[in-house]
């Protein structure tokens, strides 16, 4: 958009910088737009164990596989050359919760493990809100920004909503701490998926709404007449707040309404609590095909923000998504109190990951099972859309599955369900054509279940070693092709596809 | 929230010198300002204003209009505006579920939409209402549409919405917008109607301060 890169050329000219990085050079920017990547968050809220998830240890290979948090060898499923496996479980309480359930993770590896790189990390803190921060910021290093932030930065100049939030009050969601970062690549949250499309125009489903030829004139005069003659606005005119909000009301709304954002992001389909068609609406024309791989979306507030996730990046929308299972505790349609829980009845155990603190094996299997599913479904989705330059979107997409930290390793002897604490020591696991498929960089020492580092330029395994938050940020971003042009960053070509 | 009434202004300080410091200190700073031969600065040097959240600005709006909160505008005829659909959006915090347990720093893209949607139902109520009577707001221009009475709406709007009288360049304003619509509204007079209720409702002096 024009008005974008003219502040850009106003920042790089302030800044007394050259055009080095292309961040401020808006022809290269005008560039990444029409040849975009796109990231998906999704954020493995409480502590994903990684080690119970693509890369669990298998009983037989352990020295003292009682005393750690190994698997029974029969429950483990590997694939030939493949250094992921999965553990297909079956157990009949999550904890003191009597809800019976089955995980069968290892169908989606099978389908999609080619695309799967797992990174081993050990982190900086075991506090949920800061080690959330630090997975999106790689702890602070490059000036605060976050991952979101820069994606949407380096290929969101052309799009409405760059940078989309459906997950909220976490540390994944934070704001970096640069100023530079221009307003339009910061964080946009989204509190209610299903409803928040419905904010996207300034009349359109309302029961008494106004026509949008009256309407336009209503803002016209609003802004260009009766604000100027206002006290208010005479006095504080040159407020950054009501500069923000003129700017809001300007370009980015008139685009909104035009592209029809009301429908097109519209997940829910009629029902009698949403009764679209009674006030004009209808349902996206896509959302149904987003309800088929996401069925839950009128239950589960994570179905619903997939759902939305894929409508924002196939609308071209949003740059940027992030999303993931919260902290609440939520269960299948249909389960009435007091009539027991019918087996997989729990979608997300109270406190998601965190759970582990009462329940690891089970709660970990369980919200394993639910990100595996969420990827699932956003790959298919992805992978039959067609990209306007050729390819599919999935081509130009990576999923990270963000996370605060891993849990302890050890469980008392022979325990089948226990609780465990934060563990610095932990991995990553990243899903996209974009990164070195069916890898894994660094290990794990089945002794300890610890994992351990790699060389960040061959990404051979070096148990002496230990990756950062900044190598797997500054790997990532390489993968999306984000310039780090000053950044200081270390380089991590181990994270990227050659 | 309609501003305090104004304090009175400081009484002047006795004696004779006052008035002859206040006048020496003027032309210093006149000496100093670029631009003196203006006149006073009106333009704030801080430049402090913060957003209404959605919950006070309603509140205002409910009060301006004669409407209980729920009365203001449900999204899809189930779902209350300001309390549910646009809570976050318009500067409200949800901490029990969504754990946002503070007012986003930034406005949201939507949220200019979202105050947009909120005054249209809500004025669109009261223009109902007014037309089913007793009238409360619009009646003059119910009775019988004309400049003169569509400036004793406008005054009205103004006094009700934002507490304080209208200075005749809004009210020039408010006229405007009838020119501008009515050749291209069906229904003239609820459109000016609504349409000047939302101009004034949404303008920053009713959502910021």
């Amino acid at each position: 958009m024009r008005s974008r890169r003219a502040l850009l050329q106003q920042l790089s000219a302030f800044a007394g910088v050259g055009l080095a990085s292309s961040l401020l050079n808006p022809k290269a920017l005008a560039k990444g737009a029409q040849d975009p990547r796109f990231l998906i968050v999704l954020c493995a809220t409480g502590g994903g164990s990684i080690i119970d998830g693509p890369l669990v240890v298998k009983r037989s290979e352990s020295a003292t596989p009682d005393a750690l948090n190994t698997f029974p060898d029969d429950v483990v499923k590997e694939w030939q050359g493949s250094p992921f496996r999965a553990a297909d479980l079956s157990m009949n309480s999550i904890g003191a919760i009597p809800a019976p359930f089955s995980t069968r993770p290892s169908a989606v590896l099978e389908r999609h493990r080619a695309e799967l790189m797992v990174a081993t990390l050990t982190g900086t803190s075991v506090n949920h809100q800061i080690a959330e921060r630090r997975s999106i910021t790689g702890n602070e290093a490059f000036r605060g920004r976050t991952l979101q932030e820069l994606v949407a930065w380096q290929y969101g100049a052309e799009v409405p909503i760059p940078n989309v939030h459906l997950l909220t009050g976490t540390g994944f969601n934070d704001s970096g701490t640069d100023a530079t970062v221009p307003a339009w690549a910061r964080r946009q949250v989204v509190s209610d998926p299903a409803i928040w499309p419905l904010s996207l125009h300034g009349t359109k489903g309302l029961e008494r709404g106004l026509p949008a030829d009256v309407l336009h004139s209503v803002r016209k005069i609003r802004e260009q007449q009766f604000e100027p003659a206002t006290r208010f606005a005479q006095i504080y005119g040159e407020s950054p707040r009501l500069a923000e909000w003129a700017r809001l009301r300007g370009a980015p709304q008139d685009r909104i309404e035009a592209m029809g954002l009301i429908e097109k992001l519209m997940v829910s389909e009629e029902s009698p609590e949403l009764p679209l068609s009674k006030f004009g609406l209808r349902s996206s024309g896509s959302a149904a095909a987003a309800r088929a791989a996401f069925p839950n979306t009128a239950t589960d507030r994570l179905h619903a923000q997939a759902a939305l996730a894929f409508l924002l990046l196939k609308h071209g929308v949003s740059v940027s998504v992030t999303l993931g299972p919260d902290f609440g505790f939520s269960y299948a349609p249909g389960v009435s109190e007091g009539a027991g829980l019918p087996p997989d009845s729990v979608l997300n155990p109270p406190l998601g990951f965190d759970f582990s603190h009462q329940a690891h094996r089970a709660g970990q299997a369980v919200v394993w099972s639910r990100i595996y599913a969420v990827v699932d479904g956003l790959i298919g989705l992805l992978k039959a859309e067609p990209f306007a330059g050729g390819g599919s979107m999935w081509d130009r997409t990576l999923i990270y599955v963000a996370t605060e930290f891993g849990r302890t390793k050890t469980r008392p002897a022979g325990a089948e369900d226990w609780g465990t604490g934060h563990d610095l020591n932990n991995g990553v696991a990243v899903f996209s054509p974009l990164v070195p498929g069916d890898t894994l960089r660094g290990g794990v020492d089945p002794d300890t279940c610890l994992t351990y580092g790699f060389d960040p330029e061959t990404g051979d395994p070096d148990p002496g070693r230990s990756t950062a938050e900044a190598e797997v940020f500054s790997g990532l971003l390489g993968a999306l092709g984000v310039d780090r042009e000053d950044s200081g960053l270390p380089d991590v070509p181990a994270l990227r596809r050659a | 929230m309609r501003p305090e009434p104004q304090r009175p202004s400081r009484p002047a300080p006795r004696g004779p010198r006052a008035p002859r410091l206040r006048l020496a200190a003027w032309a210093g700073l006149c000496l100093l300002a670029a631009g003196c031969a203006a006149g006073p600065r009106t333009t704030s040097r801080i430049n402090r204003v913060q957003a209404r959240s959605g919950e006070v600005w309603a509140r205002d709006l409910g009060n301006a209009l004669g409407l209980q909160p729920w009365e203001l505008c449900a999204e899809l005829g189930t779902r209350d505006c300001v309390e549910e659909a646009h809570r976050v959006t318009l500067g409200g915090v949800e901490p029990a579920e969504l754990g946002i347990d503070a007012p986003l720093p930034e406005p949201s893209v939507s949220a200019p939409m979202a105050a947009d949607r909120v005054a249209i139902s809500a004025c669109g109520e009261r223009f109902a209402r007014d037309k089913a009577g007793p009238a409360l707001l619009f009646g003059p221009v119910l009775e019988r549409d004309s400049r003169r009475r569509r400036a004793e709406v406008s005054e009205a709007l103004v006094l009700r919405v934002l507490g304080r009288p209208a200075q005749p360049a809004e009210l020039d304003a408010l006229e405007a917008l009838y020119d501008d619509i009515k050749d291209k509204a069906d229904d003239p007079v609820r459109s000016w109607a609504v349409g000047a209720c939302v101009v004034v409702t949404t303008s920053t002096e009713a959502l910021f301060y």
